[in-house]
C-alpha cells in the first residue's frame, strides 16, 4: 500500500479530470462528489453505470470521462463490473495487457439501484469478493424520473409518490450496515461538501483490493426542492446535525471519521429543503421534528 | 389544427403552461395533445413544450416543426441557437416574446417577416430561472391570441392544473394569466389554424444511401475522451458568478473543489471560472471564504459585454451564444 498523500486541503487536486458540459442539474451534489472522487481515482478506471441520473453523463456522442464507460440496466451494474474485471484479468493472464495497464473497475449507481433494485447483484458481487469500487450517489429518491421515493428516502420527506402532511412514511434503509455485514474490504460514507474526508477515504479505497463500497450523500436541488446555491450548505448541515454520519468500515472495524462534538438541531438541515416544508408551514410540526431528532440522537448515543 | 410551441428555461413553468393551455382548449371543445420535450430538462436549461388542438381527432405526433404560435417566455433564449425558438417559422406564424424590448427591435434582430408580438415583461428578476409564474402568464396571453378560449375557461384550467400547489399559488397564477389575457385583447384571435399535414404530401429528403456497417463501426461508441466539453452548458446560466480578484485569497481549493461541474480551474494559484460551462448554480459564491465571488444577472453581464466590445470596436465575439 502506498503512503497516503492527501493530508490537508492544500493536497487536493486543483485541476479536474471529469470533463465539464455534463447535463447534470445545476448545483448537483452527486456530480460534486463524483468529480472529487474521479480526481483521486484517476484515469485508469472503467466506469460501469446503472440506469439513473448519471446515465446522462455519457450520452452519445459525448462523455466527461477520460476512459471507458459501460451502461447497464438498473439492477445489474455489479454484474457488468464482474464481466469487465474478468475480461481485464484474462487479458493480463494471456499477456495481452501488462500489469501497469490494469484498470480499476468502478460501479456508479444512484440510490434507487444501490438501496433497492441492484442490492441483490451487489450482495452477490461482495460474496464473490469481486475486486471493484462501488460508488452510490444517494439523493434519496428516483431523481432522474422526478424524485419518486426510494428505500433511501428519509422519513417525512415529500416525494412525487409521497405527499400529504406527513410525507414519506418509511425510514431510510441502513445500506452502510447491510453492505458492512458482507465483510467487504471497505465501506465508507462520504459527501461532496467535505472534500478532505472524501479524498482520504477514496484514496484508502483505491489502495485496497476486493469490494470497496462508497455511499455519497448527494444533495439534490431538483428533488429536495432548494436553491442550487445551497448544495454545499445543506451537505455541511447534514454532517453537523448528525443526519449523515461520516464513517468507514475497514478490517472488521467501524470507525466514525467525524463525530460532531455539538450536533446542530436537525431543524437547521430540514428547514432549508422544500421537501420538508410541510414540517414548518402552515404550522411547525414539533412532534415530527422531535421524532426525527430523537432518531438521530439515538444513533449517536450508541456510537459515542 | 392549432400547433403551439412554448419555449423557456427549466424552472419557469413551461411544462405547466402547456398543461394549462391544453386543458383550456379541451374545455373549449377541442381534441388536445400537450407534452413537454422529454430529456435532460434541467433548471435553467433551454426547454420547450407544445400543444396541438383540433376539432377533429389528432393523428400527428412528436415535436411541432411548423408552429402557428411560438411563445418565448425568456427573450435571452432567442439568441441561443440550441434552444431552437425560431424553428420552422413561416409567414403565418405568430411569435409572442416576453420581453422588455419592443417588437420592432426583435423583428429587426431576428429578421422575421411574420407577426411578432411582445408580452411586456414584468419587473426584472435577478434570476431568470425563477421568473415568477411566467408559465401561467404565457399561457394566458396565448389563450387570448388563439381567440377560441374564453376568460373563465382559462381561469378554470388554471384552477384545475395548479390545484395541488395550494390556493395561494393558484390565485397568483390566475391573476397573472388573466392580466396577460386582457393585455392581448387587441390581438385576440390573431393566430390562424395551420393546414392539415397529410402523409400523402410527404416528400422524402434526398437520400444518400449508406452501406450498412459492422456493429464495431456503427454502434454508438464514443471514441474521444472528455469530449463533453463540447457541450456549452453555460447556456443554462441565469446568474453569473464573478470573482473579485482584489479580494480572492488564492486559497485555490475551495471554489474549485466544490464547483459541481469542474468549471473552476486554478492556474498559478488563481481560480478561473469557465463561463462556457458554468451553469450558474452559485455554489462557489456561497463557499468562498472571503466572499470574493458575487452574482450578476446573466442578461446584464451579456449587455455589459456587448456594449464593451462595441465600444472597443472589436469583433463582437460569440458572447451572445453563451
Amino acid at each position: 500500500m502506498s503512503e497516503q498523500r492527501i493530508n490537508r486541503m492544500k493536497d487536493l487536486p486543483s485541476t479536474h479530470l471529469l470533463g465539464t458540459g455534463t447535463p447534470m442539474c445545476s448545483g448537483c451534489g452527486g456530480l460534486e462528489a463524483l468529480h472529487q472522487i474521479y480526481d483521486v481515482l484517476g484515469e485508469k478506471t472503467v466506469f460501469v453505470n446503472a440506469a439513473g441520473c448519471m446515465t446522462l453523463l455519457s450520452v452519445y456522442p459525448f462523455t466527461p470521462f477520460r476512459g471507458s464507460w459501460l451502461y447497464t440496466a438498473m439492477a445489474s451494474a455489479p454484474a457488468g463490473a464482474q464481466g469487465v474485471r474478468d475480461a481485464l484479468d484474462i487479458l493480463q493472464q494471456r499477456g495481452d495487457m501488462g500489469p501497469q495497464e490494469d484498470l480499476d473497475v468502478v460501479v456508479l449507481t444512484g440510490d434507487g439501484s444501490a438501496y433497492g433494485m441492484g442490492l441483490s447483484a451487489t450482495s452477490a458481487a461482495m460474496d464473490r469478493g469481486l475486486d471493484f469500487i462501488y460508488i452510490c450517489y444517494d439523493n434519496e429518491g428516483y431523481g432522474n424520473t422526478g424524485q419518486q421515493s426510494s428505500s433511501a428516502t428519509p422519513h417525512a420527506a415529500i416525494t412525487s409518490t409521497s405527499g400529504g402532511s406527513r410525507g414519506y412514511p418509511g425510514y431510510k434503509k441502513d445500506l452502510f450496515s447491510i453492505w458492512a455485514a458482507h465483510r467487504p474490504a471497505y465501506v465508507a460514507t462520504v459527501i461532496g461538501s467535505e472534500p478532505l474526508d472524501l479524498a482520504r477515504k477514496i484514496e484508502k479505497a483505491r489502495e485496497l483490493k476486493g469490494s470497496r463500497m462508497i455511499i455519497a450523500l448527494a444533495p439534490c436541488p431538483t428533488g429536495w426542492a432548494y436553491d442550487p446555491k445551497d448544495s454545499v450548505e445543506i451537505g455541511r448541515l447534514a454532517v453537523k446535525t448528525g443526519v449523515w454520519p461520516l464513517k468507514e468500515y475497514i478490517d472488521g472495524q467501524l470507525v466514525h471519521t467525524r463525530i460532531p462534538r455539538e450536533r446542530a438541531p436537525v431543524e437547521e438541515y430540514l428547514r432549508l429543503q422544500g421537501r420538508f416544508a410541510h414540517l414548518f408551514t402552515p404550522a411547525t410540526n414539533t412532534a415530527m421534528i422531535a421524532e426525527i431528532q430523537a432518531r438521530v440522537d439515538r444513533y449517536w448515543d450508541e456510537v459515542v | 389544427m392549432y400547433r403551439i410551441r412554448i419555449h423557456g428555461r427549466g424552472g419557469q413553468g413551461i411544462k405547466m403552461a402547456s398543461r394549462v393551455l391544453g386543458s383550456a382548449l379541451f374545455h373549449a371543445g377541442f381534441n388536445v395533445q400537450d407534452a413537454p420535450k422529454y430529456g435532460a430538462e434541467r433548471r435553467g436549461a433551454p426547454i420547450f413544450s407544445y400543444v396541438r388542438a383540433a376539432r377533429a381527432p389528432i393523428n400527428e405526433r412528436g415535436t411541432i416543426y411548423n408552429p402557428d404560435l411560438v411563445v418565448v417566455a425568456d427573450d435571452t433564449l432567442l439568441a441561443v441557437p440550441a434552444a431552437g425558438t425560431l424553428l420552422g417559422l413561416d409567414a403565418h406564424t405568430v411569435v409572442l416574446v416576453n420581453s422588455h424590448q419592443s417588437a420592432d427591435t426583435w423583428r429587426q434582430r431576428l429578421n422575421i417577416d411574420g407577426s411578432l408580438l411582445i408580452l411586456p415583461a414584468g419587473t426584472e428578476t435577478e434570476d431568470r430561472a425563477a421568473l415568477p409564474h411566467i408559465g401561467a402568464t404565457c399561457a394566458g396571453a396565448a389563450a387570448c391570441l388563439l381567440g377560441v378560449i374564453d376568460r373563465d375557461v382559462l381561469a378554470k384550467a388554471i384552477d384545475e392544473e395548479l390545484a395541488e400547489l395550494g390556493p395561494d399559488t393558484v390565485t397568483k397564477n390566475r391573476t397573472n394569466a388573466l392580466a396577460a389575457f386582457d393585455a392581448m385583447a387587441d390581438q385576440r384571435g390573431c393566430v390562424e389554424e395551420g393546414a392539415a399535414i397529410a402523409a400523402t404530401d410527404y416528400v422524402p429528403p434526398e437520400w444518400v444511401e449508406m452501406p450498412l456497417d459492422a456493429a464495431r463501426v456503427s454502434a454508438p461508441i464514443i471514441r474521444a475522451s472528455g469530449n463533453s466539453v463540447e457541450v456549452r452548458t453555460g447556456l443554462w446560466r441565469t446568474i453569473r458568478p464573478v470573482i473579485d480578484y482584489d479580494h480572492c485569497k488564492h486559497c485555490w481549493w475551495v471554489c474549485s473543489t466544490l464547483c459541481p461541474d469542474s468549471a473552476i480551474t486554478v492556474t498559478d494559484n488563481t481560480p478561473i471560472i469557465d463561463y462556457d460551462h458554468c451553469k450558474g448554480c452559485m455554489v462557489c459564491a456561497g463557499v468562498c471564504p472571503p466572499h470574493a465571488i458575487a452574482g450578476e444577472p446573466e442578461y446584464l453581464a451579456q449587455q455589459r459585454e456587448t456594449s464593451l466590445t462595441e465600444r472597443e470596436g472589436t469583433d463582437a465575439t460569440d458572447t451572445a451564444d453563451r
